[in-house]
């Protein structure tokens, strides 16, 4: 992904959990800048990653529809265009924090919506003991 | 209703936080990232949707509730 200079958020659960938080999740939400050349960019990368995409399923991307869900590679993925409360992508990319960890780097943000907000206040085994994990 | 969680749940979440933060991140994504699968949610490898709006009306009409992808 790298490589490839995406532009990307992880954002959501994913996000938190990447900066430190205590929690598991079972698919990582990417909110990428949206232009042709960045989901151009975004289908090269995530096929280097072995999801396999149809002609279709890559104009999609391309094309930059609100939210993408993807299945069909080694980690489920949640691409997320146009997520609650973010007009833009430049607004949380200020605060976006970088996390490195041994030759990983990635940038993540504490933008959550208000439900994924509501979910994160409550204590670790309480999240653990109801609805699954997201 | 919001209940204020007692001395010994803030001292668990502070031993929550503080292991979570020794942890390096590639053993957060390692340990973080599980897979269970989800019904019809997981049915299909690929969905794109062209508002969200349009995305949790889809989640509302197709999914059991209990997956928790429904709005509150």
């Amino acid at each position: 992904v790298f490589e490839y200079g995406v532009r990307y958020l992880f954002i959501g659960k994913s996000g938190a959990i990447l900066l430190g938080f205590p929690d598991t999740t079972q698919d990582a939400d990417l909110f990428p800048a949206k232009s042709e050349a960045n989901g151009k960019a975004l289908v090269a990368a995530l096929s280097e990653l072995k999801f396999e995409l149809t002609d279709a399923e890559s104009a999609a991307i391309i094309r930059g529809k609100d939210f993408v869900q993807l299945r069909n590679g080694p980690f489920d993925l949640d691409l997320v265009f146009a997520p609650d409360g973010i007009e833009t992508f430049e607004g949380p990319k200020g605060k976006a924090a970088p996390i490195t960890g041994g030759t990983i780097t990635v940038s993540s943000t504490a933008g959550f919506s208000a439900s994924q907000g509501r979910s994160l206040m409550r204590p670790p085994r309480e999240r653990s003991r109801g609805s699954p994990a997201r | 209703m919001i209940r204020k969680p007692t001395e010994g749940e803030r001292q668990e979440w502070r031993r929550d936080f503080e292991a979570a933060a020794r942890r390096t991140l590639e053993q957060r994504m390692k340990y973080a990232f599980i897979k269970t699968y989800k019904p019809i949610m997981d049915d299909a490898k690929f969905r794109a949707f062209d508002t969200m709006e349009e995305y949790r009306r889809w989640c509302e009409e197709n999914l059991p509730r209990w997956l928790g992808y429904h709005r509150v």
